[in-house]
């Protein structure tokens, strides 16, 4: 990940009236990274994007894409960046290839790449099938990847993708993760989302969020990593329901057990929390073991993304920053 | 702006709303000449065409009330800021293909005279002079209309809104004579106009210092003005309405008279509203 940067957002502030969207947000991107952005809605993601691509201006701060200033060089820097806002800018009344010509147009593609570029956009995304279809006639995955046919026109090298795969099923999910992966062998992109999993699955590098505010900057690995150290268990023990709940919370560490649904017959299900930084799994095999009640599973929680949020913002609060920057 | 002109006039025809204007124009226009040119034998034909101002009331709401509240709704416009295009030729080519539409349908009209030719004389030059009066007209209302476009994202709030100021326009002779000219509610009027243009300032750049400022600095210019000369004052508030009143200087044009400072009016008019337009969407992104 050695590139130079070619994102630079300094100090970035966007304010409504009382209301602050973004509040002094820092960030760099280099060359070739992708680049997630994670956050709960209204969390200021669309925001950022809409002032990194000039769509609205910020109250205080710059953005530099490749050392242009969006504000000085208008222009030139919107020829550096592709966008696919949240909602795909298309015209309802146009058929798909209507709409990327247009598209071309307003990108200023030479008249004589123009038959090319639209070919090679549409193998890119597989829209090439559909392109003498009115767009208001397509379903939202193909809404979608026309919207993002449209951000690859003009050959930009940013890419800024608000909430890529928002409304698509899941197989169109893989799709569309797949094409911006590959994308990123040459373009460095942004991109948005609120799943955890999406981001890890596709980014370099995660910027989380909230309330207007970058909390924590990392790669997927780390992050989840940190993450995994959940502290809540599923358990399916074979036993007497009552006798298994009063052993499990014996245990020393457990702060939390209740007995759940039986699932399978003799057995039942629990939900086991422990103490922040206490391990108590091994001691839970033990204790069962000794008293033959074998754990037929056990299985951590997944933690969503709003107990991240609640993780990051109270370590912060515990005065142990973490924006690890990587660079 | 080519490209912006290309999609905006296509999708005039793409949607109903070209083919409504149209036929709406064409149909009220034929049937004033029909009762005024047709039925009575008269070759006048300026006469349908100062009658047909009205028309424009209700037609160019219909043609501009979508050009940029659609965009906002329908978050094109992300698309349209976000490319390597200057806000000059997006105003313009949208406004250009409101023209042409315009322009196309007048056209159209062309037939009803070439009818009178047929089987009388037609005053030619009087005719052409009354076209370009009508569709300098029009240009204008059209800016005005694209202007209130730019203002809102509902359509209809859009059409409502151009209809009231463009009858509001239109009416301006009729107001105009009923207005006050005596000195002392003249310098009233001024004093008002001082206040709503530092209020409007307050409002756009949230300075109270700069806008008190140009208050300040506008009730001194009243007052040198009025040690100056106090005649100045005399029916003020007349001069100032009349600079809006459009139909005016159509008249002489309907007359036959090619008025170049009608012309040169018009034009600035029309820019000036466009301008407005320009501002108005720069000023969106910065609120």
């Amino acid at each position: 990940m050695g590139g130079r940067p070619l994102i630079e957002v300094k100090n970035l502030t966007k304010r409504y009236g009382q209301h602050v969207a973004v509040d002094h947000v820092d960030f760099t991107v280099n060359k070739g990274e992708i680049v997630g952005f994670l956050g709960p809605n209204g969390a200021g993601k669309s925001t950022t994007m809409n002032i990194i691509t000039g769509y609205i201006s910020a109250t205080e701060g710059t953005v530099k894409v490749d050392g242009l200033d969006i504000l000085e060089q208008p222009q030139e820097t919107k020829k550096k960046i592709g966008y696919l806002p949240e909602l795909p800018p298309l015209y309802m009344d146009m058929t798909v290839e209507e709409y990327l010509r247009f598209v071309c147009q307003i990108k200023k593609v030479e008249r004589n790449n123009e038959k090319e570029t639209l070919y090679k956009v549409m193998e890119l995304v597989k829209i090439k099938d559909m392109r003498k279809r009115l767009i208001k006639n397509l379903s939202k995955g193909y809404k979608q990847r026309v919207g993002l046919a449209q951000a690859l026109i003009g050959k930009p090298e940013v890419l800024i993708l608000d909430e890529p795969t928002v409304g698509l099923d899941p197989k169109q999910i893989i799709e569309i993760r797949n094409l911006i992966k590959g994308l990123g062998n040459d373009h460095t992109i942004i991109l948005s989302s609120h799943i955890l999993s999406e981001v890890s699955a596709v980014c370099d590098r995660v910027i989380i969020i909230d309330k207007g505010k970058i909390v924590a900057s990392d790669t997927p690995d780390n992050l989840s990593r940190r993450m995994s150290q959940s502290n809540r268990f599923m358990l399916r023990i074979q036993g007497p329901k009552q006798e298994v709940l009063d052993t499990i919370r014996s245990i020393e560490g457990v702060k939390f057990a209740e007995a759940q649904r039986v699932r399978e017959q003799g057995t039942c299900d629990f939900l086991v929390e422990s103490h922040d930084e206490v391990d108590i799994r091994e001691e839970l095999f033990y204790a069962m073991s000794e008293k033959k009640y074998p754990i037929l599973q056990m299985k951590s929680m997944d933690l969503t993304l709003e107990d991240i949020f609640l993780k990051v913002t109270s370590q912060q609060k515990g005065g142990a920053t973490y924006v690890s920057d990587l660079q | 702006m080519l490209a912006i002109f290309n999609r905006e006039f296509r999708s005039y025809f793409t949607s109903a709303t070209g083919y409504i204007f149209m036929s709406f124009f064409l149909i009220m226009s034929g049937i004033y000449f029909a009762i005024i040119n047709l039925i009575s034998g008269n070759p006048n034909y300026n006469l349908v065409l100062s009658s047909i101002t009205m028309i424009l009331l209700i037609g160019v709401p219909i043609i501009t009330m979508r050009l940029l509240s659609e965009e906002k709704k329908q978050k094109t416009d992300q698309l349209v800021l976000t490319a390597p295009l200057r806000l000059s030729g997006l105003v313009l080519g949208k406004y250009f293909a409101a023209l042409a539409l315009f322009g196309l349908t007048l056209l159209i009209t062309g037939i009803q005279p070439i009818i009178i030719t047929l089987f009388g004389t037609l005053p030619v030059g009087e005719v052409l002079g009354g076209y370009m009066g009508y569709f300098l007209l029009g240009a204008c209302f059209i800016a005005i209309g694209l202007f209130i476009s730019s203002l809102t994202d509902n359509q209809v709030v859009a059409a409502l809104t151009t209809f009231a100021t463009l009858l509001l326009l239109l009416l301006m002779d009729g107001i105009k004579q009923a207005l006050p000219i005596d000195r002392t509610s003249s310098i009233v009027f001024v004093g008002i106009l001082v206040v709503g243009l530092s209020a409007l300032i307050y409002f756009s750049i949230r300075n109270i210092y700069v806008s008190a400022g140009i208050a300040m600095v506008g009730f001194i210019a009243m007052g040198i003005v009025y040690g100056w000369d106090k005649t100045i004052y005399d029916g003020i508030m007349v001069r100032f309405f009349d600079w809006f009143s459009l139909l005016r200087r159509y008249e002489s044009f309907a007359m036959g008279i090619f008025d170049l400072s009608a012309v040169v009016y018009y034009i600035t008019f029309a820019a000036a509203f466009l301008f407005l337009t320009i501002q108005m969407i720069e000023k969106r992104r910065w609120s």
